[in-house]
């Protein structure tokens, strides 16, 4: 039987919720589909389910990484939605070549499904996948969390099946480190921090709440980047050593999954650490700043490098 | 497998069982629209009470409840699946939008089907029976009862039965829209009267298909198609457009490659990986040289040939003096074919050589997943057309793409036409001015000759039914149909049944008001894919009431003003054709639940799909409806998901008794036939001497289907062709059209007529608002090159010169048509003389018939009024279009049939007094070239071997008796 249809009712469970998810998650064995507002706190608030903001080298939706991954649909011969790279879309598109391969007589014409499939797993779904299910896991109501674990063993079943990749797949292959602000600036730092590409790691509104609560800072209401922001200003130097042991966290949960998907695991794990090593660094110095009396951070410690406010949205 | 404790395959296995489960409730499992699913429509079961915002009180959100009652768009010969939202508040259809249910459309529709809404509300519609008042063509109207209409119809048509004048009977329909309703009809009254309109559209492509495999339309599977080779503009506008489009795309996305040969640089052609622009005829010529090529080659499939050809017929007729082994005929083969290089077809065509054998190389490729298709094109264009997809088959014959996953089927085994609770007699008369002796091999009536036929015969037509069939506008030599109309010596009575105004109309003497796709009845399944589905058209309002628990017995209760269906009305007349049932007619239309009643349709359609339809009630009964209501529920059934090679299915051993295998390897039986669900026309084919049945043909040692063909095989020879007077055609092969360079004088260009406006409905759009705004011209298509030494500019008039008169039109000047060709869709340029009539894209005309000729003038266009559709006041286009049909003669070919649309014109400037939509035709001019081109053919009297009309297993509508088929012994006209 083709996994098709798993992936594709896994895909429409990450939808906005609709009364016939109901039979769908039953039939799945996960428990009562949450209220609407759990889907929108996870997809909409915390965890955007878009290729593009996972590997994107600006953490955003679109650009490059959005058109590469239309350009794999046209490559298909197919028309590439308004979203081409929402995981819905994807795995809605994974469920349909393995619908078309199963249908299809063995020969070349299968072969070629084939390769599409095992290059749409990696190239566009196991690049980022994840990590991305990894964090649904730690912050998800029950409900996604399930979900979350099943994805995730559909998803390295078929990578099994289909075989590892030759080499590193192109969006890894072409995404940028995060840059030493010493270099490149505050501004661009404050950026590339919240590029999970960058620096390894997913950084999403949960984890920077729990950030401040760690430190005992204040949480200002914003975006990601206001938050961080703020957190920087108010302590700059626990600020960033709590995000260089994030970082390292997150390394030993690429390092996690290395049995399955070695090649990614091995990309995400190097960023997080080489994040790590240079936000520890980069604390170390705003520490060494502070005790040397100096009323600023370093340039590059507070990565904004003006008043925090300005980047409030 | 298990991964990380989690079964995997125990969860698919339940999901796939869940989905069946609910989709199995009629329920859908998926919701849509999502980025899973890009569909968007409603689930099924909501579809008793669905609710949307109102567009039209935005910004406000205020809910309106519909009920979603699926039908068939009646706009084309398709028949995709419509769903009728009709408001519950006020049982009025809001709009039409694709059935998700319907096998062949898929949930999907061109413009067309949603334009019904139009139609339904058109501010100029018949909703009452219409009696002339005055003289025919005067324009004046009087409101008759329906009773009035029906008794007076009816009182004729007995006398004429009673008086053995069954010929003076005659139903001319244009788009069908059902399958065998009205032929079974006819049949019961003992009328050989059907008149398709096919001979001016697709016969000439189906003769081509009919000599190969006996069943005479193609059936490509093109969704699984490596290659998919068409002659036509298929993606827009190709016979079942919207089904076939969307596996076209389908195919394309799965990396099939698409060939298109069409002169105009058609949206299908932008479409294509290989676009072949060839001169008007010359398809066939490129056809043969790719064959030539595979032959010569050895790249055809040999074992399919081999087994499936009837090459050995071939060498015993063509070559008695070489054995009759396989190799020996592809040498034959190779040799029939030797001069049909690359080179030549380029010579004849003007596409390059190199373009053509990469063409070729593609065909070789697909092996059997090559699906090819011609409907009207190149075969309705030309003199010898039918040869075009004669030899366009013989690559699907060559590459054994026949009946494959991804190849061409024959129609009749992708479609199912459930058996009905009656069937007719054959008529016992055979109808010479619908089947004249002179086109024994016509594959339809020579409907188009009708004016001429009759003039020449001094025949009468006592009631002659027009059925949303307009031959004025639509046919060939329009103005001979006016006369042929208005002549009382010609014509006693014209019923035009018809849901919007149209030309012919205009000269009838009753105008009944027929319903559209959503306010009648009928059944259709069409050979869209490898597939059989039936679909059921149904009065929307009749079923929303039904459903809210009212009890509709009549469809004009229903339906809008008195507009009715047109099963109730046939029904209704033929009880009053034979109220007593002493004619023998009225027993077909009788109630079996209650004897000595009138059919109904609930009971009609209940019979047929209880027990006609395989898998129907089992379906239902899964719902806990009945097969009619399930019918009325979703509109479609999928009879099989999948088809696939018929003739090589073994024939079963209940079937053989006393076999009889003859020489030429037909099987025959004396094993009864088995009843059969599905009456699908087929041909029929003599049994042997003994009185045994034909039931298949040995292959290899086993006895298998075959195909219904004299030699149960394809037939590469055809000895039809061969013993009717055609031996010289007896092959595939490449006749040169009548507007062939070598034909055309000095001067003369080819006019291409027979492409179409997508979004247009033959002739009952002139009030679909929607389609008009988007549509609403036809300009001469006219290459730069040609342009130039006359001066015409885009928007200029030109005057365009046919063999019998003249039209005047804007140019468009543009590289998307060959030099030396010129085009002009035929779906533009409608008209009216009086002020009733569809107003949005007809313009007003005077029209004037002198010792010269004929005239139409244009004395308005388009352009607002007032009605009660406030949209009418904001028209904001006046060109209609010009009507050229007018200005052609008719050109029938001898062998098909088929009219020959293509024109040998002359273009040039416009000259003064010359105005847009002028026409022009000469006294007499049309007369001669009729004459001219009966010249060409073969009368029965002459060839006929057998002393027949025609040969018997061909298909024929409204089939007659055997003896019906002698020719009379004294009558040398066949008559």
């Amino acid at each position: 039987m083709a996994a098709g249809e798993l992936i594709r009712a896994l895909a429409t469970l990450a939808e906005p919720p609709h009364p016939a998810h109901a039979a769908i998650a039953r039939a799945l064995g996960l428990p009562e589909p949450p209220p609407p507002s759990d889907h929108a706190e996870l997809f909409l608030f915390q965890l955007y389910p878009f290729a593009s903001f996972h590997v994107g080298a600006e953490g955003m939706l679109g650009g490059e990484a959005a058109d590469r991954v239309a350009g794999f649909w046209r490559a298909l011969g197919r028309e590439a939605p308004a979203e081409p790279d929402h995981l819905s879309a994807l795995l809605g598109l994974y469920a349909g070549l393995c619908d078309a391969g199963a249908r299809e007589p063995a020969g070349a014409g299968r072969i070629l499904r084939r390769q599409s499939r095992k290059a749409l797993l990696w190239e566009h779904l196991l690049s980022w996948v994840l990590p991305y299910l990894h964090a649904v896991s730690e912050i998800a109501p029950l409900f996604y969390r399930r979900w979350a674990e099943l994805l995730r063993a559909a998803l390295l079943s078929e990578a099994a099946k289909l075989g590892a990749p030759d080499r590193l797949p192109l969006h890894l292959r072409e995404a940028p480190p995060l840059e030493d602000p010493r270099v490149g600036g505050g501004e661009a730092f404050l950026r590339q921090l919240t590029a999970p590409v960058r620096t390894g790691m997913p950084l999403t509104r949960a984890s920077l709440a729990r950030c401040a609560v760690d430190l005992g800072l204040g949480r200002r209401a914003g975006e990601r980047r206001f938050v961080l922001e703020s957190l920087f200003s108010s302590d700059p130097e626990a600020a960033l050593d709590w995000l260089g042991r994030e970082a390292a966290r997150w390394r030993a949960v690429h390092d996690g999954y290395r049995a399955h998907a070695e090649v990614v695991s091995r990309f995400w794990a190097s960023r997080a650490h080489a994040a790590h090593r240079l936000l520890a660094e980069l604390a170390r110095e705003a520490g060494e700043a502070v005790e040397a009396g100096e009323a600023a951070p370093p340039r590059g410690a507070n990565p904004a490098g003006r008043p925090a406010a300005a980047g409030r949205e | 497998m298990s991964d990380g404790g989690v079964d995997l395959k125990r969860l698919r296995e339940r999901v796939s069982a869940a989905r069946a489960e609910v989709e199995g409730r009629g329920e859908s499992f998926y919701p849509g629209p999502s980025r899973v699913h890009l569909a968007s429509f409603p689930p099924k079961e909501r579809w008793n009470d669905w609710v949307e915002l109102d567009s039209r009180a935005w910004p406000r959100r205020v809910e309106k409840r519909y009920m979603l009652v699926p039908t068939t768009c009646f706009n084309c010969e398709s028949a995709c699946g419509l769903l009728a939202y009709v408001d519950r508040d006020t049982l009025e259809v809001r709009k039409f939008e694709g059935n998700p249910e319907h096998p062949g459309s898929r949930g999907r529709n061109c413009a067309k089907g949603p334009a019904t809404a139009n139609q339904v509300t058109d501010p100029d519609r018949i909703l009452h029976p219409l009696k002339r008042a005055g003289a025919r063509g005067s324009g004046q109207w009087t409101r008759v009862s329906w009773d009035e209409a029906l008794d007076d119809i009816a009182g004729r048509i007995r006398r004429a039965l009673e008086e053995g004048r069954q010929k003076e009977i005659m139903y001319h329909v244009g788009r069908p829209g059902e399958d065998g309703f009205t032929e079974r009809m006819l049949a019961a009254w003992g009328v050989d009267g059907h008149n398709s309109h096919t001979n001016i559209c697709s016969s000439g492509a189906r003769a081509g298909y009919h000599l190969w495999m006996g069943m005479d339309r193609p059936s490509p599977d093109h969704s699984h198609a490596r290659v998919i080779l068409l002659v036509s503009s298929h993606l827009e506008t190709g016979h079942y457009f919207n089904p076939h489009a969307q596996r076209i795309i389908d195919a394309k996305a799965n990396g099939a490659k698409l060939v298109v040969l069409d002169t105009r640089l058609s949206n299908t052609a932008t479409h294509a990986d290989h676009w072949l622009s060839p001169y008007p005829g010359s398809e066939a010529a490129i056809f043969l040289s790719i064959a030539r090529w595979m032959v010569a080659n050895r790249l055809h499939n040999r074992d399919f040939v081999r087994r499936w050809w009837n090459w050995r017929e071939f060498m015993a007729e063509a070559h008695p003096d070489l054995p009759a082994d396989f190799e020996r005929f592809e040498e034959k083969l190779e040799e029939m074919y030797g001069r049909y290089t690359f080179e030549y077809a380029a010579k004849e065509s003007g596409v390059d050589a190199g373009v053509i054998e990469a063409v070729a190389r593609l065909v070789a490729e697909a092996g059997t997943r090559l699906s090819t298709h011609n409907w009207r094109s190149a075969a309705a264009g030309n003199l010898g057309g039918w040869q075009v997809a004669r030899t366009l088959f013989l690559l699907s014959a060559l590459t054994g793409a026949v009946a494959t996953e991804g190849g061409t089927h024959p129609n009749s085994w992708n479609k199912f036409v459930p058996r009905p609770i009656h069937l007719p007699r054959h008529p016992e008369h055979w109808n010479e001015l619908t089947w004249p002796a002179e086109y024994p091999l016509a594959l339809m009536e020579m409907s188009f000759l009708l004016p001429h036929l009759l003039k020449r015969s001094g025949d009468f037509l006592d009631v002659y039914f027009t059925r949303v069939y307009n031959p004025v506008w639509t046919n060939p030599d329009g103005f001979s149909w006016i006369e042929m109309l208005t002549d009382p010596e010609r014509v006693g009575l014209h019923v035009a049944l018809t849901p919007t105004w149209n030309e012919t109309a205009h000269f009838a003497d009753y105008v009944l008001p027929m319903g559209l796709g959503s306010e009648r009845h009928d059944v259709h399944s069409y050979e869209q894919y490898a597939g059989q589905w039936v679909g059921f058209r149904q009065p929307v309002l009749r079923a929303a009431r039904e459903r809210l628990g009212e009890r509709v017995a009549d469809t004009r209760d229903a339906n809008p003003g008195e507009v009715w269906e047109e099963n109730e009305f046939w029904i209704d007349l033929t009880w009053r054709i034979d109220p007593g049932g002493e004619l023998g007619l009225r027993s077909f239309f009788e109630s079996r639940e209650k004897p000595g009643t009138k059919l109904g349709v609930d009971e009609y359609y209940g019979w047929m799909f209880e027990n006609s339809v395989p898998g129907l009630p089992e379906a239902a009964a899964r719902e806990g409806v009945t097969p009619l209501e399930y019918m009325r529920r979703y509109g479609a059934f999928e009879v099989a998901a999948r088809t696939g090679a018929l003739h090589e299915e073994p024939v079963s051993a209940g079937e053989l008794e006393d076999v009889h295998v003859d020489a030429e390897g037909r099987a025959f039986t004396r094993a009864p036939k088995p009843d059969s669900p599905n009456v699908v026309p087929l041909p029929v084919l003599d049994g042997d001497a003994e009185g045994r049945r034909r039931v298949g043909v040995e292959v290899d040692g086993r006895i298998v289907r075959g195909f219904p063909t004299p030699s149960g095989l394809l037939e590469f020879w055809s000895r039809t062709l061969a013993e009717w007077g055609w031996p010289e055609l007896a092959t595939p092969g490449y006749t040169r059209s009548h507007i062939h360079r070598e034909n055309l004088e000095d001067g003369q260009m080819v006019l291409i007529s027979t492409f179409r406006v997508p979004i247009q409905i033959h002739t009952r759009s002139a009030n679909a608002k929607w389609l008009d705004e988007i549509a609403h011209t036809n300009p001469l298509w006219i290459h730069p090159r040609d342009a130039a030494p006359i001066g015409a500019r885009t928007g200029g008039l030109v005057r365009v010169e046919t063999e019998i008169g003249h039209f005047v039109v804007r140019a468009w000047v543009t590289e998307g048509i060959r030099p030396g060709v010129v085009a002009c869709s035929h779906h533009m340029g409608r008209w009216k003389v009086a002020s009733h009539g569809q107003n949005q894209a007809m313009a007003t005309v005077d029209l004037e018939h002198g010792d010269d000729g004929w005239s139409l003038r244009r004395r308005k266009g388009g352009g607002p009024y007032r009605s009660a559709d406030a949209d009418t006041s904001r028209i904001w286009w006046t060109d209609v279009g010009v009507h050229q049909n007018l200005t052609f003669p008719v050109h029938p070919d001898p062998v098909s049939g088929s009219h020959c649309w293509h024109q040998a014109v002359r273009v040039r400037a416009a000259l003064p007094g010359d105005a847009y939509g002028d026409i022009s035709v000469g006294a007499g001019l049309s007369g001669r070239v009729f004459r001219e081109w009966l010249g060409y053919t073969r009368p029965a009297e002459s060839v006929s071997p057998d002393g027949t009309r025609r040969p018997h297993w061909m298909l024929r509508p409204v089939r007659p008796t055997r003896e019906a088929y002698q020719l009379p012994a004294d009558d040398p006209a066949g008559g």
